[in-house]
């Protein structure tokens, strides 16, 4: 590499134009190619386990596959995009995916936010609750989901334990096509809580000090501070966190997963069943790689779009201190 | 004790030494010497298959194809499946590998399977020496595409100590349906939470039994052109299961703690099922977890048509279609079949052989008095597996509409058929 850039920085004039794009002076051009030597190995390795396989997504979503290499794909043009938007189970996870999307995210955000809250104050063994509440996020999603299951079992689990007294005790939370999202949803809050707790403390310490002196002075009321104050102030890591949680909701497979594997998976008449679950069953068990690939192209597009509008929508209430946007 | 019992299996053996040497001279097959050398890949799932499967190996390289050999490769069961789809898809399937009944239509409509049946014919095999469950899934019009490794057939597993306790005889190979539903109400005792039978969960152990007694093929034709649960005999079973669920004789999926036949039988080794319907491969958890008595018994027969059916699955040993030596796998794999290659499975107990020679020396591998032979009596009036991978969840998804929400079986039924209707004509 050495003298690769060395050459290059003695080269002739005539040469040396058709590596202007890397920069004006010998000297920035050398710069830089040592930038791309650096992030090279990153972005090969991105390209050759990520790139190849979307691109080979995007021809396989134009074929009709059943994974067999004695049976080559067969080119079907945008039929299985045609299907997908005549097809009901397509349509039922895509509403799955929504209700935990709306299930999960608002509670999730305000959840954290409060123990955040909570969190950022002088408060005896702090460390260890901040400590308590990251465990989750840590947790291996299988075995945390197994146990969850556990506690949501009909008969002999904690939840109906708790539940007996008002009468609820009997409910069958793992079959019951209008109960099942809860569960999924209490798993999936109570595991990303404590990554949203830590962007939100990490926000909260941000926001400097005399603000809040200031408007004490002023006679603000705890409320009004943290209306008036906190939540402003805080709107770039709220903004971050609903990004990456709604990202995090398009995605959820294992929960669903694991809940539903001792019953049916993704929840009778596939109450339960999310995009990605949709996606692996029809690759994997139904064994048509193009309609799965199809699928996948087309929750790529909705987490794209539903993010594209959440940065459109940011310039209305995201306040950066810095006037940066 | 055990001095005089080996005694009397020696003794048995000694009577039965004729009759077993004749009936190995009919069933016999007979393994033949390989015509070309050549390296085989082979994979199974089971480790405990893998030790016998290379004794097998060894006695074939030794006795039949000095030139041959077999790379044996354990992929566990977990792995099993997406390895093997990861390899169809790349073209690269092991030259031999064990298949299942319910996976086997798959690879065989991608034509990725070898037809034995002229392998067979040439070894002069009569292929209806094996029962028909076991070899039926894996025929394609008349074609035998493999041979089968082992069967296991269902059987009611009850405990002895609860029969007792409610003064009741000991049921016996030609009990009813009625038997068992009088025993079941006699066994139960809601206040002790202890419930009278589980025999609904799953296909294999569960209602396609009882279905298949009435004499229709469960869930789906042997042809899959249709869906049968909505067939009279379909309904019959199904509303006979359910009745026993609604009178409390029987726990619901959530009591149970899951749609799986383990769940079921979980509940019976901790004592709060008398009842539950198990495969032959349960019994070494019997023999080792239970704390009480216990026996087996066949299947009660259906009142009307009298019969006792037991769904049978048989493991497959099949070949790869693009295989560079399809003779010598071929060879192998009747090897595999014959009496010499099977053998080693009979003496190592557990696994039943497919190999009909074999079947008391599988039963005595037990070395028990309980009725091991009800599985293998099981085997004569069987029903081979119909479903196959592509039908999902929907065997399972039946069995909580009605037993856990207690949805009417007409109701549930029509809606399992408008899904498998669905999947069967998209094959």
């Amino acid at each position: 590499m050495a003298t690769r850039t060395s050459k290059l920085s003695t080269t002739t004039p005539a040469s040396g134009r058709a590596w202007r794009w890397l920069g004006a002076t010998p000297m920035a051009r050398r710069r830089a190619l040592w930038g791309i030597a650096l992030v090279a190995p990153n972005v090969l390795g991105l390209l050759f386990f990520f790139g190849i396989p979307v691109v080979m997504a995007f021809v396989t979503s134009l074929t009709e596959w059943s994974g067999f290499a004695n049976r080559p794909p067969v080119f079907v043009g945008l039929e299985n995009f045609t299907r997908l938007l005549g097809d009901g189970d397509f349509w039922q996870a895509l509403g799955v995916t929504t209700s935990l999307l709306l299930l999960t995210v608002p509670v999730g955000m305000a959840l954290a936010l409060g123990v955040a809250l909570l969190l950022n104050q002088k408060l005896q063994g702090r460390a260890i609750f901040r400590t308590i509440y990251f465990l989750p996020v840590i947790t291996s999603t299988v075995a945390a989901t197994v146990v969850w299951t556990w506690i949501f079992q009909p008969r002999y689990g904690l939840v109906s334990a708790a539940l007996a007294p008002f009468g609820l005790g009997d409910l069958n939370w793992l079959t019951r096509p209008d109960l099942i999202l809860i569960p999924v949803a209490v798993v999936v809050i109570w595991q990303r809580l404590g990554f949203d707790m830590i962007l939100f403390l990490a926000g909260l310490q941000n926001i400097p000090r005399p603000l809040y002196e200031a408007a004490t002075i002023d006679g603000a009321s705890g409320w009004q501070r943290f209306r008036f104050i906190t939540l402003p102030l805080l709107s770039p890591t709220t903004f971050l966190i609903g990004v990456l949680a709604t990202i995090g909701a398009f995605q959820i497979f294992d929960q669903v997963y694991i809940m539903t594997a001792r019953t049916t998976r993704g929840g009778v008449g596939g109450s339960a069943t999310t995009l990605p679950l949709l996606l692996y069953e029809t690759a994997f068990t139904e064994s048509e790689l193009g309609y799965a690939s199809a699928i996948a192209l087309a929750l790529f597009l909705l987490t794209l779009g539903v993010t594209l509008i959440q940065l459109r929508l940011q310039r209305r209430w995201v306040y950066y201190e810095s006037g940066a946007t | 004790m055990k001095r005089s019992l080996t005694l009397f299996l020696l003794m048995i053996i000694a009577v039965f030494g004729v009759g077993f040497a004749q009936a190995q001279d009919d069933a016999v097959i007979t393994p033949q010497a390989c015509a070309e050398g050549g390296t085989l890949t082979m994979r199974v799932w089971d480790e405990n298959w893998a030790v016998v499967i290379q004794q097998a190996i060894d006695l074939w390289k030794a006795e039949y194809c000095p030139e041959g050999d077999v790379v044996l490769e354990v992929v566990p069961w977990g792995q099993y499946w997406d390895l093997l789809r990861n390899n169809a898809a790349a073209g690269d399937l092991p030259d031999i590998f064990n298949i299942s009944q319910d996976r086997f239509p798959f690879y065989r409509d991608n034509e990725a399977i070898l037809n034995m049946q002229p392998y067979f014919d040439a070894a002069s095999i009569d292929t209806t020496l094996w029962g028909s469950g076991m070899v039926d899934p894996y025929r394609v019009e008349g074609d035998l595409y493999a041979a089968p490794v082992n069967w296991d057939t269902i059987a009611i597993f009850y405990n002895v100590d609860m029969y007792e306790a409610a003064g009741l005889e000991l049921p016996t190979d030609d009990w009813t349906w009625d038997d068992f539903a009088e025993d079941a109400r006699a066994l139960t005792n809601a206040e002790a939470d202890v419930y009278g039978a589980a025999v609904y969960s799953e296909f294999q152990a569960g209602y396609p039994n009882w279905i298949a007694a009435t004499g229709t093929e469960p869930i789906v034709d042997a042809a899959r052109t249709e869906c049968t649960l909505d067939n009279e005999g379909s309904l019959e079973a199904l509303n006979f299961l359910n009745g026993l669920y609604t009178e409390g004789v029987m726990p619901s999926i959530s009591t149970l703690g899951g749609t799986s036949a383990d769940d079921a039988f979980n509940f019976w080794l901790s004592q709060r099922v008398a009842m539950v319907s198990g495969g032959s491969w349960k019994l070494p958890a019997a023999f080792e977890q239970t704390t009480f008595n216990w026996d087996v018994v066949q299947l009660p027969r259906n009142p009307e048509t009298e019969r006792s059916r037991s769904i049978l699955h048989s493991v497959g040993y099949v070949a790869a279609a693009n295989t560079d030596l399809p003779d010598l796998a071929a060879n192998f794999i009747v090897f595999l079949a014959s009496d010499e290659g099977q053998r080693f499975f009979a003496e190592a107990g557990g696994v039943a052989p497919a190999n009909p020679g074999l079947q008391d020396e599988w039963v005595a591998a037990f070395d028990s008095e309980k009725n091991i032979q009800a599985f293998v009596n099981a085997t004569v009036d069987s029903q081979g597996v119909t479903i196959f991978s592509e039908l999902g969840d929907v065997p399972n998804e039946l069995v909580i509409n009605i037993f856990d929400l207690n949805m009417p079986v007409e109701e549930a039924v029509s809606q399992a058929c408008a899904t498998i209707d669905e999947a069967l004509a998209g094959q």
